[in-house]
């Protein structure tokens, strides 16, 4: 049959009251579905488009702070700044001995009033030798410090020369963009020949070299007699004193050397502008001397706080998951849920607040408790630390990993209980062999959302973490907890309303910026990974 | 409970397994192991059950059969205390005794009761760990830690549930990648390895195709001669192939218990005729 007359007799076949076609109503050529479709694919797209922007803004802003971070080392050392500092380790180093010694002090002290029943006038007294000796210790240095104070005038003045520089060639380019190049002529730049001006500081160094051993001589006099402490530990205490000045002593010519073999000429490599920013260990702005951008103090910090918090929520959060979907009658379902989840609705800033007034002050009294002297770093003074900071922290990631682990415990299928049951098992043993392990990956993805969520809060820790920028000293143990610290989020909300826009130190903030960027997009990419990855699996 | 006896103090011990000796002759009468009297039982207001009076004998198998809500799987329920699990239910009247015990007894626990009385369900959940792991769980959960022993067990249920030659090279493997058949046989063995005295079959082979039904009824055939077994079921033809015994539900109620034959070939009730006919349900 040939496929025409097919069509025709099937369209005459068909009943009239089958009528299958409609007219579309239409807007623009589109059909009312398609509007819908593209109006919901637009806000999609939209938020796609918001998240690139502010990852291109970010990456923007920061990408040049490395650039502008090799200037600002390039200088150091062109201006002999590094030279200095190469120059003033012995004296800090001889600082920090001078501090042990006033450490050994109080200890005696201590000693004579607590275990001797001493009144302090006598003990004073009985320290009066102590107290020369470190007096003559810490003038010990004098020769080499009069030395740097002069090296130091020196660098600064060319530092600060090359910054006036700087400044005029801004000027003179601004005044050529404006046309006005007569203006722009009459702006004069003394260049600095750096290597000439450095020899000034390096030719001086036979001085500083007879100025260090006279330093050393007279340490070295010092040790041989050192006062007679009353008590074992005491004395166990002096002679490592000593062994610590000998091993002093004995670095000071490598010193001198690596002063010999600097070179103001050797460029700074970028690399070293980037390795500067993320090993950092200083966070200096605003310095006469030379600023520094070390990340390192702020990323401790944050891990510090992040990790206080995380151990106090982990066993809140998934203790109160497992007993809210396990073991609560429905009436304790009703009271605890919406109780957890409200915390959440809690402004930081309140709870910051909170923060400083009850829970800094009651942990600062709390950790003078005779009781709780056992605890490593306890008592302490600062009222705002690590730790304060960290329980408020951990509070907040609650909500998060309780929300998110008992949304995982409650999608382990009632089979598994079910059977586990009919095997005997009791309640606990069922939670603990079935539940928690099959719904192990869900609520490790809770605790990382829940450490994303941490790493990103400001407010709190800006108010309560003590703001102190300095990694902290991690050989105290546990006690570390009790130091103040700062915090990437803190130091971006601290600092960025005071910045010069464009500079170097807006820049850094920036960078910053990213690396939280990255840490959270790292986070998430590991909670859902270890989602899809681990969705039903047991030991 | 009004009808708690007082050896019920000891249930464990009550309860231990007696010597086991393999029956020959199914037709012999078997002693009665679980002795249900005037049962009423509740989800919160609706009642269940009514007034159930039921003898199941030792190590045979009985059906229980009977349209969907007749109250066939509570009462299964019952007697593992599974429904205990849920909030709201309470047996209201009578008693349910396993060896004269009272199992809703003030003294008895029922995590040792499902030690004695297992139960496998109508969708196989083997848990998301390997066979063995699977197998030995119930005994794990007892603090079992000898190797040896732990060995022992696994195969021993594993050939108890025919499944032994067909997983032995894999026994470290997930249980979730057997076959459907594979997984119900996997969660009987689990069962066994405990040991109980009687196993409860929630439609176990609902959700099987009829070569895996066929392997786990020919299972079902082996396991009364070391267990008492209930079952229920959905399909007259399973209880007829593999029950000694069937019981009728309908409404929450018992209307007709007795040898199987009798059941299916001439029932002395017009419910159970019409139902076991195909005329309704």
């Amino acid at each position: 049959m040939p496929p025409e007359s097919t069509t025709t007799s099937a369209v005459e076949s068909a009943p009239t009251s089958f009528r299958i076609q409609k007219e579309r109503t239409q807007f623009l050529g589109l059909t009312f579905d398609e509007c819908i479709q593209g109006f919901f694919g637009g806000n999609a797209l939209l938020a796609v488009i918001i998240l690139g922007l502010i990852t291109f803004f970010l990456f923007r802003e920061g990408s040049s702070f490395f650039s502008q971070n090799r200037d600002n080392l390039s200088i150091y050392r062109l201006a002999g700044l590094e030279y200095v500092d190469l120059g003033r380790q012995p004296e800090k180093d001889h600082a920090a001995l001078s501090r042990y010694l006033a450490d050994l002090r109080l200890r005696t002290y201590q000693y004579y009033t607590a275990q001797k029943a001493l009144p302090a006038k006598e003990a004073n007294t009985l320290l009066a030798d102590f107290d020369l000796y470190a007096d003559r210790f810490a003038r010990a240095s004098a020769p080499i410090r009069s030395q740097l104070m002069d090296w130091s005038e020196i660098a600064n003045d060319i530092k600060a020369r090359h910054l006036t520089n700087q400044n005029l060639a801004e000027k003179r380019r601004q005044l050529l963009a404006a046309g006005k190049s007569a203006e722009a002529a009459a702006v004069k730049i003394l260049p600095i020949n750096f290597a000439v001006e450095v020899e000034t500081i390096t030719t001086t160094l036979p001085a500083y070299a007879e100025a260090s051993s006279t330093f050393a001589r007279s340490l070295e006099e010092l040790i041989v007699a050192p006062p007679i402490l009353p008590d074992v530990d005491l004395t166990v205490r002096m002679a490592r004193f000593q062994a610590l000045t000998r091993d002093f002593i004995a670095s000071l010519p490598a010193t001198l050397e690596s002063m010999k073999k600097w070179d103001a000429t050797v460029p700074v490599p970028l690399s070293q502008s980037f390795t500067a920013f993320i090993f950092g260990r200083q966070w200096l702005t605003a310095s006469f001397w030379q600023d520094w951008y070390g990340a390192m103090p702020l990323i401790a910090g944050s891990m510090l706080v992040s990790l206080i918090a995380l151990t106090l929520a982990i066993p809140l959060g998934v203790g109160a998951a497992i007993y809210v979907n396990q073991l609560a009658s429905p009436v304790e379902q009703r009271l605890i849920k919406p109780a957890i989840e409200f915390i959440s609705a809690i402004p930081s800033v309140v709870l910051g607040f909170f923060g400083i007034a009850v829970l800094g002050e009651f942990l600062r009294v709390a950790s003078g408790w005779s009781f709780l002297s056992w605890v490593t770093g306890f008592p302490f003074a600062e009222r705002l630390n690590a730790l304060t900071a960290g329980c408020l922290l951990g509070l907040i990631a609650v909500p998060t990993i309780f929300t998110l682990a008992e949304d995982a415990i409650n999608n382990v299928p009632r089979a598994f209980k079910e059977a586990s049951y009919a095997l005997g098992a009791s309640r606990l043993q069922t939670i603990i062999r079935i539940i928690v392990p099959a719904s192990l990956s869900g609520i490790v993805s809770a605790i990382l959302l829940g450490l994303g969520r941490v790493i990103g809060e400001t407010m709190v820790v800006l108010l309560c973490a003590g703001n102190r920028i300095a990694i902290p000293d991690f050989t105290a143990g546990l006690g570390v907890v009790t130091q103040p610290v700062h915090t990437m989020t803190g130091i971006i909300a601290q600092e960025m309303g005071e910045v010069e826009p464009g500079g170097i130190h807006y820049r850094a903030l920036f960078v910053v910026g990213l690396l939280l960027f990255f840490i959270a997009l790292l986070i998430n990419y590991f909670a859902q990974k270890i989602v899809r990855k681990y969705k039903v699996s047991i030991g | 409970m009004e009808n708690s006896s007082p050896t019920s103090a000891a249930p464990s011990r009550t309860l231990a397994t007696p010597p086991r000796v393999a029956r020959k002759d199914d037709t012999v009468p078997s002693p009665t192991l679980i002795d249900v009297k005037g049962l009423d039982f509740y989800y919160g207001a609706k009642q269940a059950l009514f007034d159930i009076n039921i003898a199941i004998p030792d190590r045979r198998v009985t059906a229980f059969i009977g349209p969907s809500g007749c109250g066939k799987s509570t009462l299964l329920r019952c007697l593992n205390r599974m429904n205990d699990l849920i909030d709201g239910t309470a047996v209201k009247r009578g008693e349910i005794k396993i060896r004269d015990i009272d199992i809703y007894g003030p003294a008895v626990d029922p995590i040792e009761l499902r030690k004695r009385v297992g139960m496998v369900f109508q969708k196989s959940n083997p848990f998301p760990k390997s066979i063995y792991e699977n197998i030995i769980y119930g005994l794990r959960i007892q603090g079992v830690k000898s190797k040896t022993k732990l060995d022992e067990v696994v195969e021993k249920s594993l050939r108890g549930a025919a499944l032994w030659d067909e997983v032995k090279d894999r026994l470290h493997e997930s249980g979730l990648g057997l076959s459907g058949g594979q997984q119900q046989r996997l969660c009987i063995a689990r069962t066994i390895a405990v040991e109980p005295e009687v196993i409860l079959m929630d439609e176990p082979c609902s959700a099987l195709d009829p070569i895996a039904t066929a392997k786990v009824e020919e299972l079902i055939h082996e396991l009364k001669k070391q267990f008492t077994i209930i079952i229920v079921t959905h399909s007259m033809q399973q209880a007829a192939r593999c029950s000694d015994r069937t019981a009728f539900f309908y409404m929450g109620k018992l209307i007709e218990f007795d040898e199987t034959h009798n059941i299916f070939m001439n029932p002395k009730n017009a419910q159970t005729e019409a139902y076991v006919s195909g005329r309704f349900g």
